[in-house]
């Protein structure tokens, strides 16, 4: 019987405890915003290094914005994954539990704004002078731009262009090829790095071609990105064309049959990687390692930074990638691939608007981008995790683990992203040129993204506010795509008309449309 | 609640009043029972079925300004947009496979891995095979698609490599629309075998052992056995299983499939829960998130209730 | 272990052909299991201990001798900042998990069990359909929002602290459990509290253990309650996944966020952190498989 009013109390503490466990959340005093009476505002931010873990409690940067700005911050890491976050935001929108202020991608936003939960800030760039100077420029604020009014923060993301052709140099010299420029030669240098064993092992373990699917809801329709080269011959890269021509999806082009013609037969004679279909991106950057095939479209520090080279320098010491001009068509059509400004967008919750906080949060924007708070948040503290070196660049020096590249220095640059606009302090700093450990050459990830930049790309600025299909008009797109190439479909002019013809159907011809008449509206067509 | 089901049962005036007598003493006696069962009610009342309320949103527009009471009655606009939805029945006829195909495949494997363990006489193997079986489960499904690309792959993987030594054309198995349910089929039973196992090992733990000596006094073999003992001891857990596991019918796997599928395969890949996810979770949409929800669970209740039924009558084992 | 190594038959009858087939087409299948297991778990081992400068295929790499491996993937993750927070949040999900569920499970199967219980079906339906009708994330988070769990670890377990289908097998298992016990005791005098402390859970020892392994398994790993409702205090579940998912890996950094080892070798290392509590329990609820508990219990 003891036992049995031992598990009685048990469960009764339980029932007490509850509320009390469950407290401890949700404070609703006005503040005044002071050192001794700070705002509270919470931050749901993209970090630089998810995996590298959460900003320590005792990090400098809450003291100086708490003393400086009268603010206290609160952080929470918003998930890698993208999917994720727009999972974790949305349900947070759907309770109305939206932080004050919090990183969001475009598509999510537009159904915040929808919902009404997100506050307009067409306001509030005339009140940081400073930063909407440095970031906020025309097309930063189109792309946080719903319907006519701003709603949110829109700063640089990944750098434009950072992406290009390249092929494996060595391979070319020992089969005496030169490099290809046109679709024919490339097809012949992807047909003798296939079957003529370039790396000289006797093994027949080569393709030409090595690509995998990156795909998105506005510029990188299927087959993805990576094939944006062979696209580009067609003129058909980008899933949207902003050509006054032939404006709109670039599905709808003639050319694009013919792409699909050559890609299927690339596929059949096997110069492709047939693994292509079932890489995701880790995949595919083991295998260049490995030296699995010799011509690939790659992020420039993907492909050159040191711990990414390091590997393949290793493996390959006589191996060397060059950086190729786009190949051209057999319309003299040639683009390496098409490029839109990439963005981050911070969003204030309608909530936050409400209490007040909109100047706030303003002003700690605006110290973002002062002196002070670009280096404290891009490399964290002079002395101790960075030091500059002769050319006024934030450098490692022999900071050790503490330095902003160690171990322990890393996790206070998690905002660096908020304070970045890929001006030429941070790509000096992020990509220093370095001599590879097995070979020796001289590398620089800033010299192949400047060389990157300098190809030609095709401008499909905006596309990242064009609208995007439901579910089922994506996923007819893509599998129609992907059934042509297993050849699961037979790739014929009828299939094709007529897989033109059941996607107008069910939406696609609608899609269509609604993004001719965005591109209208914003005199996007060129 | 007793009460009301007794009115309903007995029409018969004069039985009525030692029935009800008899259920008052029944209650009485069992009074500490129902004791016991208040907290777990308590908290089914508000973590199971204040959602269930909640879920009032599938009938709604839901806005969440204006919360779960205060969006607008839609009726049955959310369901009709599943139903009429250009891939219903494909994402219905994928979903149906994959549960079933695991019902039939990964279900009997762990029953039979299970027996093998109880009835293995060689003690480290068993020892060992019982300590390892588990382990799959704890492979994300991430890695496993990294295991599954280097054994599968077109161009290098171990079983096309095989393929290719012994003449054959290599297969695309991640990519092809014959043979990826096997992989999804396969992998599930790989990955989930011996942690399905643990459970039906717990329940051959209880088997009464004198009953083992009375077979053998019958002269009866190790096959006979376990057909006429083991199997049947834990028949009740089984079914116990297959009736639960009926009931989320609907729910095919969304992490194995989120990883493992790509669009060359949605024909076959593509099933109700990632749908849902691009087109409910991803879009705002979660009315239409959570009628797909109820409309799974209207599947399921008919699917439980029917297999309750018919294994009360053919084995005389029941949830309820 | 079972049977303490041999079932008694062997002693007392001769094994028959029969027998012997059965032997052997039980040993090929346990075999078969341990070759099948034993690949993909022994990959992902290798896979954990490859060092940074290792060249060859990841078919090789199955067979690279340990003197070769190299702990830094794993002296990395348990070197990472946030790697003992994450984990002690972990631990206090697991421990509050483990023991809220058990404590309303328990009773609430144990209430199922009694065949005699006047309402029995009611309660039998109130516990299935919300097993059924599984209302999805948003309504669950509403109600997580409202009892102010929001940003609160108990917010991980407490909307899973019974899983009906754990209840039920559970059920299944006091219910097997013979009905002379219960009457005997009932006829002792024993209130039904008292049959349940004093028969069921004795003789259940296995099926709770395994239930409660069940739940912590579930708790310890999930990753999506977590998500939803932490904002800080992110348990491990949140940073393996960052690990595993972590796309900007490649691209942005000038470092590798764990130094020396490499991506690959993290991701594999961080599985096994999710096989912790698996593998620290599994040992011990072994102990309590024992074959014929219930024997000795009516006989005693």
């Amino acid at each position: 019987m003891r036992k049995v009013k031992g598990f009685l109390l048990v469960v009764l503490a339980l029932l007490i405890a509850m509320p009390v466990f469950a407290s401890g959340s949700g404070e609703t005093k006005q503040a005044a915003g002071t050192p001794e009476d700070p705002v509270s505002i919470d931050l749901w931010f993209g970090a630089a290094i998810t995996e590298a873990g959460m900003i320590p409690e005792d990090w400098v940067g809450y003291d100086i914005i708490r003393n400086e700005l009268g603010i206290d911050l609160h952080l929470t890491m918003l998930p890698s994954n993208e999917s994720d976050q727009d999972v974790r935001i949305q349900a947070a929108g759907a309770a109305n539990e939206l932080p004050d202020i919090f990183m969001v991608r475009r598509p999510v936003l537009v159904n915040l704004v929808e919902q009404g939960l997100v506050a307009q800030v067409d306001d509030c760039f005339a009140k940081m002078p400073v930063r909407t100077a440095l970031i906020y420029d025309e097309n930063a604020i189109a792309h946080a731009t719903v319907e006519g009014n701003v709603y949110g923060f829109a700063s640089p993301g990944a750098i434009v262009r950072n992406e290009g052709l390249l092929v494996r140099k060595d391979w070319l010299d020992k089969l005496g090829l030169s490099v290809p420029t046109t679709l024919d030669e490339f097809m012949e240098v992807a047909r003798a790095f296939t079957f003529e064993d370039p790396d000289g092992n006797g093994r027949d373990d080569t393709y030409g071609y090595g690509a995998f699917v990156e795909t998105d809801a506005t510029l990188k329709g299927y087959p993805g990105s990576r094939l944006w080269p062979i696209m580009g011959a067609f003129g058909v890269e980008g899933l949207w064309s902003f050509d006054s021509e032939t404006a709109g999806l670039s599905i709808y082009k003639p050319e694009f049959y013919d792409f699909m013609v050559t890609l299927k037969g690339m596929c059949d004679e096997g110069i492709i990687d047939p693994n292509w279909l079932s890489y995701k991106k880790d995949d595919f950057r083991a295998a260049w390692k490995q030296g699995r095939f010799g011509i690939m479209y790659e992020q420039n520090a993907a492909y050159a930074a040191t711990a990414n080279y390091a590997p393949f320098d290793a493996n390959f010491p006589d191996g060397e990638w060059i950086v190729i001009d786009a190949i051209e068509g057999p319309d003299g059509k040639a683009s390496i691939g098409a490029y839109d400004m990439n963005y981050r967008i911070y969003a204030v919750s309608q909530k936050a608007a409400d209490e007040g906080k909109l100047d706030k949060i303003c002003e700690l924007l605006e110290w973002m981008s002062s002196d002070e708070g670009y280096y404290l948040l891009g490399w964290g503290q002079e002395g101790v995790n960075y030091v500059f070196d002769e050319d006024g660049i934030p450098v490692a020096g022999d900071l050790g683990d503490n330095a902003f590249t160690g171990s322990k220095g890393q996790v206070v640059t998690q905002l660096r992203n908020m304070v970045f606009y890929n001006g030429d302090v941070e790509l000096a700093s992020r990509y220093p040129t370095y001599v590879t450990e097995v070979s020796g050459k001289t590398m620089s990830a800033l010299t192949t993204l400047r060389e990157m930049q300098a190809k030609k790309w095709t401008n499909a600025i905006g596309s990242g506010t064009m609208p995007t299909p439901n579910a089922d008009v994506q996923r007819y797109y893509d599998q129609s795509l992907a059934e042509f190439l297993t050849g699961a479909k037979e790739l014929t002019q009828e299939n094709w008309q007529a897989f033109i013809d059941q996607f107008n159907a069910i939406g696609g011809a609608a899609w269509n449309e609604e993004g001719i008449a965005k591109m209208q509206a914003d005199g996007l067509i060129r | 609640m007793s009460t009301l089901k007794t009115k309903g049962k007995s029409k018969d005036l004069v039985l009525q009043r030692p029935l009800k007598s008899k259920l008052r003493r029944e209650i009485v006696r069992h009074r500490s029972v129902y004791l016991l069962a208040l907290l777990p009610l308590v908290y089914y009342i508000i973590f199971k079925y204040v959602p269930i309320w909640n879920a009032q949103i599938a009938f709604k527009d839901f806005k969440a300004i204006r919360g779960v009471v205060g969006s607008e009655w839609i009726g049955l606009e959310n369901f009709r947009t599943f139903v009429n939805s250009f891939y219903f029945w494909s994402l219905l006829r994928n979903t149906v496979m994959y549960s079933v195909g695991k019902l039939i495949i990964s279900l009997p494997l762990s029953i039979v891995l299970a027996i093998c363990i109880y009835e293995c006489t060689k003690p480290g193997l068993r020892k060992v095979v019982q300590t390892l079986a588990y382990l799959p489960h704890f492979l994300s499904w991430v890695i496993m698609y990294g295991i599954l690309l280097s054994l599968l792959a077109p161009g290098d993987g171990v079983v096309n490599d095989i393929i290719k030594l012994l003449g054959g054309k290599p297969i695309d198995f991640l990519s092809n629309v014959k043979a990826f349910p096997w992989v999804v089929l396969f992998s599930d039973a790989w990955k989930e075998m011996g942690w399905s196992a643990i459970i039906f090992i717990a329940a051959l733990m209880g088997i009464d052992v004198s009953l083992f000596e009375a077979a053998m006094v019958e002269g009866a073999n190790s096959w006979q056995r376990v057909r006429y003992i083991t199997f049947p001891a834990i028949m009740p857990v089984i079914v116990t299983v297959v009736i639960l596991k009926l009931g989320t019918i609907l729910d095919a796997g969304f992490n194995q499939i989120f990883m493992l599928y790509s669009p060359q395969v949605y024909s076959v890949a593509d099933i109700i829960d990632t749908w849902v996810y691009r087109q409910g979770l991803l879009e705002f949409e979660f009315g239409l998130a959570t009628a797909v929800g109820l409309f799974k669970g209207v599947f399921g209740m008919i699917l439980v209730l029917f297999a309750n039924w018919l294994s009360k009558k053919l084995t005389e084992n029941s949830l309820f | 272990m079972a049977a303490n190594g041999k079932h008694l038959k062997h002693k007392t009858v001769r094994l028959t052909k029969a027998d012997h087939v059965f032997n052997v087409v039980v040993d090929i299948f346990m075999i078969f299991i341990l070759v099948i297991i034993i690949i993909p778990v022994w990959s992902t081992i290798t896979l954990s201990f490859r060092p940074n400068d290792y060249l060859g295929s990841n078919l090789e790499g199955m067979f690279l001798p340990p003197w070769e491996w190299s702990p830094d993937a794993y002296t990395a993750l348990l070197g990472n900042d946030g790697f003992l927070d994450a984990f002690l949040n972990s631990f206090k999900i697991l421990i509050g998990g483990v023991a809220t569920a058990l404590i309303l499970t328990i009773p609430m199967a144990y209430v199922l069990s009694v065949q005699s219980l006047p309402g029995r079906k009611i309660i039998n339906l109130i516990v299935i359909i919300p097993y059924v009708f599984n209302v999805g994330m948003i309504p669950t988070y509403l109600l997580v929002r409202d009892v102010g769990l929001m940003n609160h670890l108990a917010a991980v377990f407490v909307p899973g602290a019974i899983s009906t289908y754990n209840c039920i097998i559970m059920r299944q298992f006091f219910i097997g459990i013979p009905n002379e016990l219960k009457e005997s005791a009932r006829i002792d005098g024993c209130s039904e509290l008292q049959v349940l402390f004093r028969i069921i859970l004795p003789l259940s020892k296995a099926i709770v253990m395994t239930i409660g392994l069940y739940y912590g398994v579930s708790f310890w790993n999930d990753f999506f309650n977590a998500m939803l409702y932490l904002n800080d205090n992110q348990p491990l579940p949140i940073l393996l996944r960052n690990i595993l998912l972590a796309s900007g890996m490649n691209e942005y950094v000038e470092v590798n966020a764990f130094g020396n080892a490499p991506v690959s070798a993290i991701k594999a290392a961080s599985v096994f952190m999710s096989a912790i509590p698996m593998v620290i329990a599994y040992p011990f609820i072994q102990k309590y498989f024992t074959k014929g508990t219930l024997l000795g219990s009516v006989k005693g």
